[in-house]
């Protein structure tokens, strides 16, 4: 059954009681909340994704709550918890939805150590996937955004999780995050593309989710080959240019991207010598999306 | 401490490399860091790994590979690449 079957009250309930188990490509995670923003968001963004009521076990067991002190009169707040810790600090009761967004990409990407794990965006495409990592504001997310919206079937916005065993891409396909401006220009590229509530004043500024397209999470659990790595950098009226990266040169950005690269130890150093072994490597500068979605339909596959 | 000191790989370091075009990865078990190195730098720590050996003669060694003379200049250029693995741990004074 997916979150879809339930209505906004069943939904709500089941939240506020026993929580729901949501299978999230290779996790299944619990969600326990009584908080009417977190409930709507998951209604309108994971809509597509199966609960998993009868599996009997959840990867990571997370909590939305609502300080029940004075605050709650007055600037009202939000804790997220995690196995009954409360890992980070509170923040005002409206971002409570970013709030769980943030705090499973925590939950994955400091437990999931059985992965080699990059902040980097993930998109497949015709048996080759493209992996894009980048920091904060380098326009990754509203890349991936508009290129899930051109037949691409989005692995996750946020992390790229690197199987030990084969070197394949395991998809966390969730809600694409976009922040700022990139919310309004998605809106102007895909109408129809559908997006949660935006929430002003986060540390990000304002933030809103985009909903994964429902084949995508239909192919929740089908990995993919990595084929490409692309370093993207959002620069305004900038022409759209994809320059071939030295290989050398892309390990080392893969490794500052990395969330687990030293942790994993020689596992890791082979791992990602293996990773960018397989991929053609760019850097690439855009400012304009349907140029740069074009650029990424030309993309040939490299020779095996 | 003589005029012209051999080097050697620290004792205790493991190394994994990979190479694309002429730019390699070494990663140092030891320490857990990962270089970016040029060939003349591979070259010169592959040499080491076999062999203590001064900067001088591993200008001796180097050049011909990259088919140029290890004049003055070049043996200083090594003389920089022995300093930067000196400070990043991975090479050491050779007792021999």
């Amino acid at each position: 059954m997916n979150v879809s079957a339930l209505t906004p009250s069943e939904l709500r309930s089941r939240l506020k009681e026993a929580g729901i188990f949501l299978q999230i490509g290779a996790f299944v995670i619990h969600v326990k909340t009584s908080i009417r923003s977190v409930a709507e968001g998951i209604g309108l963004l994971y809509a597509d994704y199966p609960l998993a009521e009868d599996v009997g076990f959840a990867d990571f067991h997370v909590r939305l709550i609502s300080p029940g002190n004075l605050r709650r009169w007055f600037r009202p707040q939000v804790l997220f918890s995690f196995d009954g810790r409360i890992p980070f600090k509170p923040l005002p009761l409206d971002q409570a939805f970013p709030m769980l967004e943030w705090g499973m990409n925590w939950c994955v990407s400091g437990h999931a150590h059985q992965y080699l794990i990059l902040h980097a965006a993930v998109m497949e495409k015709q048996g080759g996937s493209v992996i894009m990592p980048a920091p904060p504001g380098a326009g990754k997310s509203t890349l991936c955004a508009a290129l899930v919206n051109r037949e691409w079937r989005l692995l996750s916005d946020e992390l790229a999780l690197i199987d030990k065993a084969d070197n394949a891409l395991v998809p966390l396909c969730r809600p694409v995050s976009l922040k700022n401006e990139s919310i309004h220009v998605i809106r102007k590229f895909e109408p129809d593309a559908v997006l949660g509530r935006e929430v002003r004043d986060t540390m990000k500024g304002t933030v809103a989710h985009m909903k994964p397209p429902a084949e995508s999470v239909a192919q929740r659990h089908v990995t993919a080959r990595p084929a490409w790595i692309v370093f993207p950098k959002y620069q305004p009226g900038a022409p759209t240019r994809l320059e071939p990266q030295p290989k050398a040169r892309a390990f080392m950005h893969m490794v500052e991207s990395a969330f687990n690269y030293s942790l994993l130890g020689p596992q890791g150093f082979q791992m990602m010598a293996n990773l960018v072994d397989a991929c053609d490597c760019y850097e690439f500068t855009y400012s304009n999306l349907d140029e740069a979605v074009a650029v990424f339909a030309d993309l040939k596959l490299p020779a095996p | 401490m003589p005029l012209n000191p051999k080097w050697q790989v620290a004792d205790e370091n493991e190394f994994l490399l990979r190479s694309w075009d002429d730019e390699f990865v070494v990663y140092n078990g030891a320490t857990g860091d990962t270089h970016l190195l040029g060939l003349v730098a591979a070259q010169v720590m592959l040499k080491l790994q076999q062999t203590p050996t001064d900067a001088v003669s591993l200008a001796e060694w180097v050049a011909p590979l990259q088919q140029i003379e290890p004049d003055d200049e070049f043996v200083l250029f090594i003389e920089q690449i022995l300093t930067n693995f000196d400070s990043l741990g991975i090479i050491e004074h050779s007792r021999l």
